[in-house]
């Protein structure tokens, strides 16, 4: 069965540091760029997570994620370039086409501040099992029903999935067209996921009584499986990165002030 | 009867990651069909109708959250809010009776999918600077930006021209689906069901 989740161990030393770790770069990579307004920022928030992602061995399976989002960007690049509102200087042109100086630039803005994202974003995807996450999560008194939730989830849809390719199947073996113009394939939209979405529904009466009698209610502490190895560095990095927020923070706001 | 009441026992929880499911099937059904529109919260509206506007605003953000923390979609982040609007829309109006008959489920899509279309409208325009990423609705925002018209009326009308269909689909497909699920089942999320014993 194929998982969701993108994550494999590769034990490099990205998949030994904390979640938390993780989730602060991504808060830092974000809000520092945003917070100082500067857009050289972004690059180097871009640079750092390409570095830790390529040290970790992972950024050639970074490459999907950001392939995914190209159409986008291609997009803003395109409407912003050809018709931003505050258009006033031509940058260059292609054909009839003419492209604005503002417009590329304020589509650089959102172009980057989307890969940043992204990439922050990937590092902790590509290195992170999601039931460990979770399960730090719970040990920080996160509620354990939403742990639940969040754990069924990796295992339930690759259960539906195998059950939608069965459907698919049995449906074209009836002779369904699945294929050709868009009035078939809409035909064929409700006779493909009404038997999934039913026959999962119909499951979760049992998943509910097979839970209720595992003690899923029980209100008595639980123990956990597993017992993390702390990464060492871990303390450090938070503290240098939520220290570089604030001090991105202060760096605006002085700015701000001097320039009144 | 209560609009926000909920309960949360073992079935509302198990229903949660069932729903998530069903919204990643749609999507996935979506491609497969090559269909021009998103159909990702058909589980979202289940959830909202079954368990109520609380568990269908949790099955949204749920879903939107879980995918960018764990499957790489990190744009779909952004619109956890969006999808919270629309659980707890669908959940709503489901409570207020607007999921018995046929016609009345049009109206609870137009709802949820000018719900979806206020969320979203700020969302894509900070983000975005206004597009959304599918093809119809962006040439829409091309020719309102291209006519001088304001960034937000573009985006807003971007958003219409898709959120208002794929919304309409999605809650006949759950209407219909609704209409076929067992008593047995439905039962179980009844918040006002009384247990009556025999002696």
């Amino acid at each position: 069965m194929k998982s969701i989740s993108l994550y494999v161990d590769n034990h490099t030393w990205l998949t030994k540091v904390h979640p938390f770790t993780k989730l602060t770069y991504i808060a830092a990579a974000i809000a520092i760029p945003l917070i100082a307004g500067k857009l050289w920022l972004f690059g180097c928030c871009i640079l750092v997570s390409l570095c830790a992602l390529a040290s970790g061995k992972v950024l050639k399976r970074a490459i999907p994620l950001i392939a995914f989002s190209f159409t986008i960007l291609l997009t803003i690049f395109l409407i912003h370039g050809l018709f931003h509102q505050g258009n006033a200087n031509v940058l260059f042109s292609i054909g009839p086409l003419r492209f604005y100086r503002e417009g590329v630039l304020y589509a650089c803005r959102i172009g980057l501040n989307i890969l940043n994202m992204l990439l922050s974003f990937a590092i902790l995807v590509l290195s992170t099992r999601p039931s460990e996450l979770v399960e730090e999560l719970e040990k920080k008194g996160f509620s354990r029903r939403f742990g639940y939730i969040i754990n069924s989830v990796f295992q339930i849809i690759p259960q539906m999935m195998g059950t939608m390719s069965t459907i698919t199947d049995a449906q074209r073996s009836r002779g369904m067209e699945t294929e050709g113009s868009l009035l078939t394939r809409a035909k064929a939209f409700l006779p493909l996921i009404s038997p999934v979405v039913m026959s999962s529904l119909i499951n979760t009466r049992e998943r509910a009584v097979a839970l209720e009698v595992r003690g899923f209610g029980s209100k008595s502490k639980k123990t956990y499986l597993a017992d993390r190895p702390a990464h060492k560095g871990d303390r450090a990095i938070t503290v240098c990165l939520l220290l570089m927020i604030a001090a991105a923070i202060v760096w605006r706001v002085g700015t701000w002030l001097l320039s009144r | 009867m209560k609009l926000f009441k909920t309960k949360l026992d073992a079935a509302t929880i198990v229903l949660i990651p069932a729903c998530i499911g069903i919204n990643y099937l749609g999507k996935l059904f979506a491609s497969f069909l090559k269909l021009p529109l998103w159909l990702d919260s058909i589980g979202t509206c289940i959830g909202g109708c079954l368990g109520g506007p609380v568990i269908g605003a949790v099955c949204g953000a749920a879903n939107n959250l879980i995918y960018g923390f764990t499957a790489g979609d990190n744009i779909t982040l952004i619109y956890a809010l969006t999808s919270l609007g629309i659980g707890l829309a669908a959940g709503i109006m489901a409570r207020l009776g607007f999921m018995k008959t046929f016609p009345k489920a049009l109206i609870t899509a137009c709802v949820a999918g000018f719900v979806a279309v206020l969320i979203s409208t700020p969302l894509n325009v900070v983000f975005w600077g206004g597009t959304t990423g599918n093809v119809w609705g962006d040439a829409v925002f091309a020719a309102t930006q291209a006519a001088n018209m304001p960034v937000w009326l573009g985006s807003f009308l971007d958003e219409v021209v898709v959120d208002v269909p794929d919304k309409l689909i999605t809650l006949l497909v759950v209407f219909f689906i609704l209409k076929g699920l067992p008593k047995k089942l439905t039962a179980l999320y009844e918040v006002n069901a009384e247990i009556e014993s025999l002696d």
